[in-house]
């Protein structure tokens, strides 16, 4: 690299910083803007999802498809739910605990599942995410079964704006782990793992120890984002959780770019936030969302963070080329 | 000696790929393991990289007894290997598939990859000074930059050299480095291999082509997955069975 480019590399880095700044910033006072409740309310949905998205994501660079993800974030929340009502534990205690046990679950799955690969892993973790509804349907007044469970023990006497810069600190705070393992050699790993299983298990990558890994990441997360969302909705149904539902998990992940660590972020915010917008269209907002993902999917394969990159690339060799011309003068 | 390989057997349903071979490797060696299509020199080097097991027989590496460990145990414990189709991190560059590969040495933990201690910051300067030495000594440090899956086809076999040597292997094993090549890249892959040689590591070479004699001290001759033939090249190029095996029927009637 030389003196220009790795100049020029500074620059983007530090552009993308504060990027990341301003956008905090803005999320910061967003409550001290806004009169309504209810677009309080869609964004603490959102930064629940982004963790959610980001804890796929996770999964996905290491070359598995776990079809069965939103089940976890079922499990996560059902676990807190249950923990707090039916033996009366503080939240601040259950959300942590079942973000455990869902990893837990999620690790027990995945030594099962090391020896799946491709599609074969995907359709297990379909039929389980599809097991895992049926047992919480058939919980009976232990988890509510097809009605949904309710009651669940709330925080922070629900005030929306206590709500909202929880689940904002708790989005930073978890995309700030996950971006560790992303941007160290363990992420390294797994994206080698997901190109190629053989020439990984040559070089000496533990291909097993780093798929299981990657599962017991996605699932702590994942568990995590459920167990926050369940205490703050109070009340919750299976078919939140169900395969339609990891369906989305993974359009945010793919619209917003599968391979950027932003991608989910952006993807998170764009699809929850659009097809609210157009909410007063009622019968037709499905058709909005089904437009969106089919311009996306048509003119941005790499998704929105793939068009940023595409963008950025474009300005550097642009930048490069007038340096260039500066010095032939 | 540094690799043994014992009586080693391996049959797929009624097929018998391997059948009793027995070869050994010393350490300073290029030992090339040559036979026609279908005789079995792959599986052999299958069985000893620990893709699958051997039906019977045993594998010892330095001093060790390997025969049914899984293939990154076999590459930690000192076994580099490339693979006969080009097999890549197809979206790393070049660069970053020598260093994405030197996961076994330097070593560190989990711990460490996590938190970016001092010990791991220092391993991964020395992981990017030491790919950039290999790339330089196969002659591929013009392509750095470049992605993986870019490159022509014998820059990829080289590049598979450049990440087996980068888990710093006892033993180099060469699955037909020159297969499929044209001969401006066959005269590219001989140096980069001799310079790989001359580095001071063990080489095991499996190749149809006979031009890999030339870097070979030794040579081990296999058909229809036992050995017929073992010696040094001139005598292994001289031996009746070995030409028979590979034109057909007695020498002359082919």
């Amino acid at each position: 690299m030389n003196a220009l480019s790795r100049f020029a590399a500074d620059k983007t880095r530090s552009a993308g910083y504060g990027i990341l700044v301003v956008a905090v910033i803005l999320l910061g006072v967003i409550p001290l803007l806004m009169e309504s409740l209810y677009s309080l309310h869609i964004l603490v949905m959102v930064f629940f999802y982004v963790i959610a998205a980001l804890s796929l994501r996770a999964i996905v660079i290491s070359g598995q498809f776990p079809l069965g993800h939103a089940a976890f974030m079922g499990v996560g929340a059902y676990a807190s739910g249950m923990a707090a009502k039916w033996l009366h534990l503080p939240p601040e205690l259950t959300i942590p605990g079942a973000a455990v046990f869902t990893m837990i679950i999620g690790v027990m799955v995945a030594v099962s599942f090391s020896r799946l690969r491709a599609l074969y892993y995907a359709m297990g973790s379909l039929f389980l995410g599809v097991a895992i509804i049926q047992i919480l349907n058939a919980g009976g007044t232990w988890t509510g079964g097809y009605s949904g469970f309710s009651g669940i023990t709330p925080m922070f006497g629900n005030s929306k704006v206590s709500w909202y810069y929880a689940a904002l600190g708790l989005m930073i705070l978890s995309a700030a782990a996950l971006y560790r393992f992303e941007f160290s050699r363990i992420g390294t790993n797994m994206k080698a793992i997901s190109q190629s299983h053989l020439v990984a298990e040559s070089v000496g990558i533990n291909e097993a120890k780093y798929r299981i890994l990657a599962v017991a990441i996605g699932s702590f997360f994942v568990g995590l984002a459920g167990a926050g969302y369940a205490h703050y909705m109070g009340t919750i149904a299976t078919s939140s959780y169900n395969f339609m539902a990891t369906m989305w998990l993974f359009m945010y992940v793919l619209v917003g770019g599968v391979n950027n660590f932003f991608g989910p972020i952006v993807g998170s915010f764009i699809l929850i936030l659009i097809p609210e917008y157009f909410r007063s269209l009622k019968t037709y907002s499905p058709f909005i969302s089904a437009g969106i993902l089919f311009l996306f999917v048509y003119l941005m394969p790499g998704g929105f963070a793939g068009l940023i990159q595409a963008a950025v690339a474009r300005v550097k060799s642009w930048r490069r080329e007038r340096a260039r011309d500066v010095a032939a003068d | 000696m540094l690799l043994q390989i014992d009586n080693l057997t391996k049959r797929f349903g009624g097929l018998t790929a391997v059948d009793g071979f027995n070869a050994y490797v010393d350490e300073g060696e290029v030992v090339g393991l040559i036979g026609p299509n279908g005789a079995g020199k792959s599986t052999v080097f299958n069985l000893v990289t620990g893709v699958f097991p051997p039906t019977s027989g045993r594998v010892f590496f330095d001093g060790e007894d390997i025969t049914r460990k899984k293939p990154h145990t076999v590459a930690e414990l000192g076994i580099g290997r490339t693979f006969q189709m080009n097999l890549l991190f197809a979206d790393f560059t070049v660069l970053e598939n020598v260093s994405a590969s030197s996961h076994v040495y330097p070593r560190s933990s989990l711990f460490d990859m996590y938190f970016n201690t001092r010990r791991y910051r220092r391993n991964e300067a020395e992981i990017s000074d030491r790919a950039l030495q290999i790339l330089q000594l196969l002659g591929l440090e013009s392509y750095k930059d470049e992605l993986a899956k870019n490159l022509p086809h014998g820059y990829q076999k080289m590049l598979g050299v450049a990440r087996a040597l980068a888990t710093k292997p006892k033993l180099l094993m060469l699955d037909e480095p020159l297969g499929g090549m044209n001969p401006s890249e066959i005269d590219f892959s001989l140096q980069a291999i001799s310079n790989a040689r001359d580095s001071g590591v063990t080489v095991l070479i499996v190749e149809h082509n006979m031009q890999i004699l030339s870097l070979c001290d030794r040579v081990v001759v296999i058909s229809f997955g036992q050995k017929i033939c073992e010696g040094s090249p001139r005598e292994v190029r001289e031996n009746e069975e070995v030409i028979s095996a590979y034109f057909g029927g007695k020498h002359g009637s082919a």
